[in-house]
């Protein structure tokens, strides 16, 4: 499946893969406020970031063609309104919806496709993000593909029943609420038995090498001297 | 309906994150203060619940199925704050990991869905969830919180300019009252289903305190979002009397104010300055009437 794909890629090891998740995660912000606030109708422009984006997924070492197919998954919502701009005879508006979406959308996923979600979970709270926000990510993350295959299971019975109906397809979802509910409190007595206090600790605590600050300069600078020179 | 990077115009994404920071940092903190601390596993496994829920198509009639979207059944479970912390952590997960919105759009979608479509959503239920409206208050929370999000989604994208002409427009939004529906029932159904499993999942309401206040305010929040969409270029008819007495010009010499023939200087389309001008000029009433209220209050009481 799609998530589980991205699991694996996210375990791989690779140049972009070594980097602290902090700095892929300021260096991914400030690439998508510089595509957010880009002037439209430039093409050298599109060309650069486009640059960009394919030296980071060389680095990554990701299978280029299935990054760019996961990436099109915006181009569906992006083309409609694309369309519509087109044929109120706005075709730049049209070029620029579709190339910054399609360019955001596939940036924010190299750089979650090449580091793993607690790792980058952690990122975003050392941004300063609400803990307990985090937190319910990071379970969320976790029972996401349990509850999913229960729900396809649950599904799949029914379909061998005879389908599913309006009045028991309501019953089917209070069911998996039921069982979810139950699922939470007996994974946080596991929890506490274990001794969790409150936090959840990375396996393997990150740590800033010298090659990611100079990695964070070196983004930083390219990014902010394309935007002085004109060019990004 | 979740917006990807690259649609939102900078002054409206910016605010929006900026917007949303603060509200949902104060509403997790709230949904945690005086719940034990099972709290945080038990959110993130009912957000994996919703995602999983959206898993059972619920056939609808004609060959169409819709599924849940939640926020409302959340909020009626889980408590209005919980659930805005649940939904938010859905479009997070949503937007990073299956490409479902953008990252600095991140900000207008919860704000839309998370924090606007789960407080309309729980509305009707806080006011009408004890008494013989109750079935009627838990359908109108699911169609109101899918309506308000689809038109807070729409009204962003107009104001960042991306042309819909009106046949489009039309169009989604009859999509969007078709699902508004869907979500209405199947709320009500997994809502009735739930009942007779257990009671105690079903969160007590507030209580009927004013019925009239409940179904003003629902009114209301409908009628601002319907209004914005209508509003677009049709004059009021005060100002049309005074177009056709002439007194038009001389009006504009009297009233010099910010808010200039209701339109905001600052947004880009013509359409959506007169919205957003409109919901400044209401928020400006609304402080008013409040200091008013007050004042008129104090005075009266000692």
């Amino acid at each position: 499946m799609h998530y589980l794909v991205m699991e694996e890629w996210a375990r791989r090891d690779s140049p972009l893969h070594r980097r602290d998740a902090r700095v892929k995660m300021i260096l991914l912000l400030v690439f998508l406020v510089w595509i957010g606030t880009a002037r439209p109708a430039q093409p050298e422009a599109y060309a650069a970031y486009a640059s960009i984006l394919l030296v980071a997924a060389l680095a990554s070492r990701l299978p280029l063609l299935s990054l760019l197919w996961r990436a099109a998954l915006v181009l569906p919502f992006a083309a409609t309104f694309a369309l519509l701009s087109w044929m109120a005879g706005d075709a730049e508006r049209a070029a620029s919806l579709v190339l910054k979406s399609s360019f955001s959308a596939f940036a924010v996923l190299l750089v979650v496709a090449t580091t793993p979600m607690p790792a980058l979970l952690a990122a975003v709270e050392s941004l300063a993000a609400p803990k307990m926000l985090v937190m319910v990510v990071q379970f969320l993350y976790r029972y996401l593909f349990v509850l999913s295959e229960k729900a396809q299971h649950m599904w799949m019975a029914a379909q061998c029943r005879g389908g599913i109906r309006r009045a028991s397809a309501g019953g089917a979802i209070a069911v998996l609420f039921a069982s979810s509910h139950a699922r939470a409190e007996g994974i946080h007595r596991a929890m506490l038995a274990r001794g969790f206090a409150g936090h959840m600790p990375l396996i393997r605590p990150s740590s800033l090498h010298w090659l990611d600050i100079s990695f964070l300069a070196t983004g930083i600078l390219v990014l902010s001297l394309g935007r002085w020179l004109w060019i990004l | 309906m979740h917006i990807p990077d690259g649609f939102l115009a900078t002054p409206v994404w910016a605010a929006l994150d900026l917007a949303a920071i603060p509200a949902v940092g104060l509403i997790a903190r709230r949904s945690q203060a005086g719940l034990e601390d099972a709290r945080a596993p038990l959110l993130g496994v009912m957000g994996a619940f919703v995602f999983a829920a959206q898993m059972i198509n619920f056939p609808v009639g004609v060959g169409t199925s819709g599924h849940l979207v939640g926020g409302t059944l959340l909020a009626c479970t889980l408590g209005p704050s919980a659930a805005v912390v649940v939904m938010t952590a859905i479009l997070a997960v949503q937007a990073l990991v299956f490409q479902d919105g953008g990252l600095l759009a991140l900000g207008a979608n919860v704000m839309n869905m998370a924090v606007a479509g789960v407080l309309a959503g729980y509305l009707p239920f806080h006011y009408w969830g004890q008494g013989p409206w109750r079935r009627a208050a838990i359908f109108l929370g699911g169609v109101l919180s899918v309506l308000v999000s689809a038109f807070l989604t729409l009204a962003q994208l107009r104001i960042s300019g991306i042309p819909m002409p009106s046949a489009v427009l039309g169009l989604s939004m009859a999509l969007f009252l078709v699902s508004a529906l869907v979500e209405g029932a199947v709320t009500l159904a997994v809502f009735g289903a739930l009942e007779k499993m257990n009671p105690g999942w079903v969160r007590k309401p507030a209580g009927a305190i004013s019925r009239l206040r409940g179904a003003l305010a629902a009114g209301a929040l409908l009628m601002a979002s319907l209004g914005a969409l209508v509003a677009s270029g049709l004059p009021d008819g005060l100002e049309s009397a005074a177009a056709k007495l002439g007194i038009h010009e001389r009006a504009w010499n009297l009233f010099e104010t910010p808010l200039l023939d209701y339109e905001l200087q600052f947004a880009e389309p013509v359409w959506m300055r007169k919205v957003a001008a409109g919901l400044v000029g209401l928020a400006i009433i609304y402080l008013l009437c409040a200091a008013l209220s007050r004042w008129l209050l104090r005075r009266r009481s000692p």
